[in-house]
């Protein structure tokens, strides 16, 4: 699985990652002599940033900072190399002055610690060799103001007994709008929807998977389905009820980036 | 970013330092979008106390400084001693090398004899609308807010990067439309004394990286010095407006902003909270550095018979020989320091409670230096040690 992003310092490095979820300050958080993480409200804390791809979403505090880094570096003690959400002026300073390999424009949330990754600035990309991408469709089905969620029956090989829409996996040759509908007439009978909106793609972690969802929005003209043996239950909920409900990965955030278009949905 | 063919140039094949950076410039104006880099007419670089960046920022400064020198005029911040007096000051011999290591290299790099946190009062001073790169924020706040020249807040590489090559990437506070106000501050009470400090701290905390401006203040130069140098502390406010004083005000409000009101009571309480009740071992007047003006007024305390605690004026090597006349009876009032200040010499070596009227000080000396602060106006620490 390869990540595409933005080149901030130039150079590649290739090593195991160690990721924070949360900002990082070089001067204060982290020891140029050891290397260490010092910080102990971090996530990180304890770690070594040493011979690291080092990831963190932004970073914070003193402009010092980017000579903390160039001194790690001169301690030999620098990760091999920067990735970050957002770069910012001390972190971005610090990594070109040390030499240090850094990108950013890639999201934190895909990458774990422990992770291999080959970080090349020159084509802007952090290459995660042993991370797989796999594409999905989800599809929410509207009518008058309602989504549908289905309950995952216990046959299903992931996340058995949770609330989710209608989901198919997508091979690379695949239509994403066919397989959506394929999916939709298969695990509901419903074979005409309206496609109302096609979100971007959403990237979400997995345990050695990268996910692609591929987002819908449908709308129906009845609230009769038939569900197949994926599903043993269903219900059409008001959008904004779906925080109570005990759902699959990621349902909201589908949720969200569809029906964001949809202003405040009716409900009756 | 664009860049020319000769700055395209110097990022493949300039020497070092100037290849270094030509990067530091690209990395900062991709990440802020700047379309072009533009020609600066001044730099100031922090990144000059031995105290701050250590023997790792020897090692950069060697390494920039070879074959390189400065395009532009610039000055540099503070160092960790008086150039002169740094035997009075404690500090230890091998520390002076250090630091005179520094000082060496930016001068061999072509950077002037400044070590002052006040350029602007040393010969460094811009004029509206001029592009500059500076470091030290209290300097970015000061000439942004009171001369109207343009500096984003750069940090010691990326000034240092802008001095080597005359250029800084064009985004920011160099473009008319991020250089209005984004909040509204009113101020109720008359201010005077440490009030400008107090409210520098208060408004820092509230607009964070905003833009104020002030309603119902007037303020002398030397206390826009004083508010601009702890509302870039508490906050990183590269520039503030004050109604019918700076000069770009009136172009500063174009929307409807989010407004506070600041009265004596918060400039009290914030007064009481930058304070401890600890008996300081040591005064420390003069961050930012002390104007002509500053001192005249020092050197105007009757009464100067030194109560045993030690007294620094801290000011700029350039001010100093300025006020020449006035050094005898500065003398009698405290020892005048050049070239540092109570921040970026190792006070913790010496002192461990000091009395101050900075905001700034106050903000810094308990989070970096491990002092407790006695935060007052000039004249009743003043009266209090003399």
């Amino acid at each position: 699985m390869k990540l595409s992003g933005r080149r901030i310092s130039k150079g590649r490095a290739e090593g195991v990652g160690l990721v924070s979820t949360s900002p990082v300050s070089f001067l204060g958080d982290v020891d140029p002599e050891s290397g260490l993480i010092t910080d102990p409200k971090s996530d990180i804390f304890g770690e070594s940033i040493q011979g690291r791809v080092l990831a963190f979403p932004f970073g914070r505090g003193s402009t010092v900072g980017s000579y903390v880094m160039y001194s790690a570096m001169r301690n030999q003690r620098a990760p091999l190399a920067i990735v970050n959400e957002r770069a910012e002026a001390v972190v971005a300073t610090g990594a070109v002055i040390s030499g240090i390999p850094m990108i950013d424009g890639i999201d934190i949330g895909l990458l774990r610690t422990g992770d291999k990754m080959v970080v090349d600035a020159d084509s802007s990309s952090v290459e995660l060799p042993d991370v797989r991408l796999r594409r999905a469709v989800t599809s929410l089905l509207l009518n008058q103001g309602r989504v549908l969620l289905l309950k995952r029956s216990d046959e299903v090989g992931t996340q058995r007994g949770k609330w989710a829409g209608v989901s198919g996996y997508l091979e690379d040759d695949e239509d994403s709008v066919d397989r959506s509908r394929q999916e939709i007439l298969e695990e509901t009978g419903i074979g005409n929807p309206l496609l109302k909106e096609k979100g971007e793609p959403i990237l979400a972690r997995g345990n050695d998977t990268i996910w692609e969802v591929h987002p819908f929005l449908y709308e129906v003209d009845t609230r009769e389905i038939t569900i197949d043996w994926e599903h043993v239950e269903y219900r059409w909920i008001r959008p904004e009820e779906i925080s109570s409900y005990d759902r699959v990965t990621r349902l909201k955030r589908v949720l969200d980036s569809i029906m964001r278009s949809q202003r405040t949905p009716r409900s009756d | 970013m664009h860049l020319t063919n000769e700055q395209e140039e110097l990022l493949e094949n300039g020497r070092f330092g100037e290849r270094k950076a030509m990067e530091i410039l690209c990395a900062l104006g991709d990440i802020f979008g700047a379309d072009r880099l533009v020609p600066i007419s001044s730099a100031h670089v922090s990144g000059v106390s031995y105290k701050t960046i250590g023997d790792a920022g020897i090692e950069f400064l060697t390494d920039m400084s070879q074959g390189t020198r400065v395009k532009a005029r610039t000055t540099a911040n503070p160092i960790a001693m008086d150039r002169q007096r740094w035997k009075e000051m404690g500090i230890p011999e091998g520390f002076a090398q250090k630091q005179m290591e520094i000082v060496a290299l930016y001068e061999k790099m072509g950077v002037e004899e400044s070590w002052t946190c006040t350029p602007y009062l040393a010969g460094n001073r811009p004029s509206r609308g001029d592009i500059i790169a500076w470091a030290e924020s209290s300097a970015v706040a000061f000439v942004n807010s009171v001369i109207g020249a343009r500096t984003n807040r750069e940090g010691g590489p990326s000034a240092l990067a802008s001095a080597l090559t005359g250029l800084t990437p064009r985004y920011g506070l160099h473009v008319d439309d991020n250089r209005k106000a984004t909040v509204i501050v009113d101020v109720s009470s008359p201010l005077k004394g440490k009030d400008f400090a107090s409210l520098g701290c208060i408004v820092g905390e509230f607009a964070k990286d905003g833009i104020p401006y002030f309603r119902g203040l007037s303020a002398s130069e030397d206390e826009l010095k004083s508010l601009g140098a702890a509302l870039a502390s508490t906050g990183s406010i590269p520039l503030f407006h004050i109604e019918d004083v700076t000069p770009e005000h009136s172009n500063a409000v174009t929307d409807r902003l989010e407004r506070i009101d600041v009265d004596r009571k918060d400039l009290d309480e914030k007064a009481d909270e930058l304070s401890s009740d600890e008996e300081p071992d040591l005064v420390a007047i003069g961050c930012p550095h002390l104007s002509m003006k500053e001192l005249e007024e020092l050197a105007s305390i009757r009464e100067t018979k030194r109560k045993g605690t030690e007294i620094w004026l801290c000011t700029s090597r350039h001010v100093y020989g300025q006020a020449k006349d006035l050094l005898n009876r500065l003398e009698s009032v405290g020892k005048v320091l050049c070239d540092t200040c109570m921040v970026v010499c190792p006070i913790e070596e010496r002192s461990g409670v000091v009395a101050t009227d900075s905001g700034k000080a106050a903000f810094y000396l308990p989070k970096f230096c491990s002092q407790k602060v006695v935060f007052d106006d000039v004249e009743s620490i003043m009266r209090r040690f003399l």
